[in-house]
Order: structure tokens, then sequence, then C-alpha cells
């Protein structure tokens, strides 16, 4: 490994993790052309250490939270949701603004997932109303592809629901599809032969498709690997900077930094 | 239009490549064909288009089953219902269609004493019926081996039961029966044949409002969603 593939590769891993990489990738080379030592000698591997550096790092580097600025794009009011008599949702309140990510956190069973079909429409509560400004994409937490279509035919398939030719719809999910470390969505495999990740990243750029106002992503990383996880989140923030509202269930609770708002479910029920 | 086109394109896709069910799909019509050839040719039309019915109307429901997970998201994504059991039919339909017509060319090179022309009536009308029916079982009935059990049993009444009975006429596939006796009976009336398709077109309108109304109920916008 080069020089300049060490430090290419280090500042693109910082990059996954929000950190600036001018100056820290600055001070690297400059350590290593004093040394005159290979950077693996010097450093290890590249994306070991900008971890190490990031970890050491947090709590100085500017992570995000910032407050909403765009006009609502979802608001959902008061939602109640019952099963038979255990009341899943009880008045529960969500409202996403344009250019705002919300992490939506609960214990199992606390109607993360439930709260988001509802804001979907695929489910009725039993009280409460949502307003959507805009379209919607959302990104079930399994399922949502068919096992006999490609990857392309997918793309095609949601593209002429939402209005767009073939060849803009293939390329657009192809585009997305390799922000999320998955250059290959265009080779001709069925999804039932997909892995599970790969499904999955196949499931959020379908979420994506068609440049939705909205989105509601279920647990959409299920099977990534740690890369692929850096990199979605990294797709969240840009579907974000764009002025999309971003709703995103999530169980790793060590990641709520990455959103802008939280809503604990958990803490609902157990009042 | 175009979206119609395209679910009914990704469904023949899906469904060409089920090798398995395609080569079941072709071969069983013609046990059933072969079954009744020997001693009872006249019965061997009426079988392959049972079989016919069957083959297509389990393919149907597995489409359908198959469906479900996707279709709420293609609803999301800006399709209307009926685009998606539209769609979904033309391409079962489509599949009929090219299974037919081995079987009628067969039947015409290898009975020369059967009326040709209903027979294809009775075949068209087959896969007509057959496609909406296994949609409607797989809205009703959402697990495949319920879908299965109950697709069985009327195949199997339908090859058992007296046709002159009342019950009989509550079958689906009850016109191959009625018109088959027009295509093999020389003496019969053709009002054979008007009962037949009366029965066959009752039949389709039925099975299509019941895909139209179980997809419009279960793809529907709930009514707590507003969108601007």
């Amino acid at each position: 490994m080069t020089v300049d593939d060490w430090l290419a590769a280090f500042a693109a891993e910082l990059r996954r993790r929000r950190v600036e990489p001018a100056a820290l990738v600055a001070e690297a080379a400059g350590h290593l052309r004093d040394s005159g030592r290979p950077p693996l000698q010097v450093f290890g591997p590249p994306t070991a250490y900008a971890v190490s550096l990031v970890d050491s790092l947090r709590g100085a580097t500017t992570e995000l939270r910032r407050p909403p600025s765009g006009e609502p794009r979802l608001a959902a009011v008061k939602i109640v949701k019952r099963y038979g008599r255990s009341t899943i949702l009880d008045g529960v309140d969500l409202t996403v603004h344009a250019g705002e990510v919300v992490a939506v956190i609960g214990a199992n069973g606390s109607g993360k997932s439930t709260l988001l079909r509802i804001c979907a429409g695929l489910l009725a509560p039993d009280e409460g109303h949502v307003r959507i400004r805009g379209t919607l994409g959302y990104c079930p937490q399994d399922g949502g592809t068919a096992d006999y279509l490609t990857p392309d035919e997918h793309y095609v398939l949601i593209g002429a629901g939402r209005g767009e030719s073939r060849g803009a719809a293939r390329a657009e999910g192809r585009a997305a599809a390799a922000t999320l470390d998955w250059p290959r969505s265009s080779e001709t495999v069925t999804a039932r032969h997909l892995s599970g990740g790969t499904r999955q990243k196949l499931n959020l750029v379908l979420a994506g498709l068609g440049d939705p106002g909205v989105l509601l992503l279920d647990e959409p990383y299920q099977g990534f690997d740690n890369g692929s996880y850096l990199d979605f989140w990294q797709q969240v923030w840009r579907w974000r900077d764009t002025g999309k509202a971003v709703v995103v269930v999530t169980h790793r609770l060590g990641e709520l930094d990455r959103a802008d708002a939280v809503l604990d479910l958990t803490s609902r029920s157990a009042r | 239009m175009s979206r119609t086109l395209t679910v009914a394109e990704m469904a023949l896709r899906e469904i060409s490549r089920r090798r398995g069910v395609l080569i079941l799909l072709a071969l069983l019509p013609l046990a059933f064909y072969y079954s009744r050839r020997g001693e009872a040719y006249w019965q061997s039309v009426r079988f392959v288009s049972l079989g016919i019915g069957w083959t297509l109307s389990t393919a149907a429901l597995f489409a359908g089953s198959a469906a479900r997970a996707v279709e709420p998201r293609l609803r999301l994504s800006g399709y209307a219902t009926h685009q998606l059991y539209l769609g979904r039919l033309a391409a079962l339909w489509a599949v009929g269609l090219a299974l037919i017509v081995p079987y009628f060319l067969l039947i015409l090179i290898d009975l020369d004493q059967v009326r040709h022309g209903p027979v294809a009536l009775i075949l068209l009308l087959t896969v007509a019926v057959a496609a909406p029916f296994g949609l409607a079982l797989s809205a009703l009935l959402p697990r495949e081996l319920e879908g299965m059990l109950v697709l069985l049993t009327v195949v199997a009444m339908q090859m058992m039961l007296d046709p002159d009975k009342a019950v009989a006429h509550a079958l689906p596939f009850w016109f191959s029966r009625e018109i088959g006796v027009y295509a093999i009976e020389h003496d019969a009336g053709s009002g054979h044949v008007v009962r037949g398709l009366v029965h066959a077109l009752i039949t389709l309108a039925l099975f299509l409002v019941l895909v139209a109304v179980t997809s419009a109920v279960r793809l529907r916008r709930r009514p707590h969603v507003s969108m601007a």
C-alpha cells in the first residue's frame, strides 16, 4: 500500500465517520514524510487508525444535532393503537421537519414498526391522525422486495410508479446502490440470491427512488457490515441536507447522536 | 396504462423464472389428458381443460401470495390498486394463452371426432376464469396451503359431481362440461354453448369483482392520513 493509497483510505474512513479529514490527513502525511517509514508500520491499517482516532476525538468533533429549520413534513398527532387489551401506542406525537432526522427507539414490542406503518398509512390507528406534505418513501424491516426480480427490475418497477422512465430509474437506483458500497447492483442476480444485507440495501435504495419528501426507514440496516452501516448514515444525512424529512427506527442506542431528535417509545410505555 | 403494463411485464418475468413451476404447469394437463385418452376420449377434452384450470389457478394463487409483500410499497410508490391486479391478471392470462396453444394443437391432431371450435372456446374460457380464481383465493386465503387445498377440492368435486345437479353449477369450471357436450356429441344443440358461455362470463365477472374488492380493501389508503 503506497502512502497516497493509505491516506486516501484514511480520509474516506474519516468522512464515513463524519469527521472533516483535511487537518488529520495533513498531520498524518507530515508524520509519514518525517519518519520516512511505510504507513502500515507507522499507523497500522488506515481504517483501524481512523476508528481509534475518531473514538479519541469523540466529544471534540463537530457532531450534528441541529434545530429543525424547515416546514413540518410529517405530523403524527395523538396516535393510539391497541391490540386486544394491550395498548401499544398511547397518544404518541411525532413531528418531522424538512431537513431533519428523527430516530425512533424503544424496546421490542414498544410499537416502533407499528408507528411507522401507521405513518405510512399501511395500518389504521385506533385514534389520531397523520399529515404528510410531499411524497413518501418507506423501507420496511423485512419484505418489500420480489424474490424473482433483479435489482434493475425493482428500480424500473418502483420508478414507473413514481412516473420515471426506465433509464432514469435504473440510473438513479444504481447510483444510490453505489453510495451504499454496492457498486454491482446492475448484475442480473435475482433478489432471492442476494445476501440479507445486500437485500436490505436494495430495500433502502427503493425507498429513496423518485426523490420522496418523507422517508420512513424501519431498521433498514439489518445485516449491514460496519462500513455499510456508516455509509447508510451518510446517505441519511445526504437526504437530510437536501431537505427531506427522515424517520429511522433504530435499536442502536449508541448511535443516537447521529439524529437531530429522538422519540423514545420505551419510556412512554413505561410511564 | 404504462404502469399496468410494467406490472404485467414484471409479473411475467417472475413467473418465467420459476422454471419448476413452468414445467409442472405445462405437463400436468398432459397427464390429465392421457388419463382418459384410452377408454373415454370425450372425457380427455374435459380433463385437459380442468388440468389447465387447476395449474393456472395454482400459479395465480402463488403469484398473488408472493405479491402481498411488495404491493403495499408499490401503492406508496404511486400505483393505483387496479393497476396492480390488472397487470398481474394480464400476465397470468398471457401465460394461460401460451399454455393452451399446444394443447389445442394436440387435440386438433389427436381427436378428429370432436368439434374443434367449441374446444378452443372451452380452453379460452378456462384461462379467463382460472387466473382471477387463483388471485381471488390468494386474497381470501393468505396461506398458500389453505388455498391449494381449496383448489384441490374444487377440481375433485368438478370431476366427481354429477354435472346435472344444481350444486355442480356453482363450481367455477362447470361451463367446460356444458360446452364440452356440444363439442363431443354431434347431435347436441347449441343451447349447451350458450349456457356454458353465460356460466363462464358470470363466473369470470364474480371473480373479477372479488379480486377488485379484496385488493381495494387490503391496499386502501387509510383515512387517518392526509396528504398535501
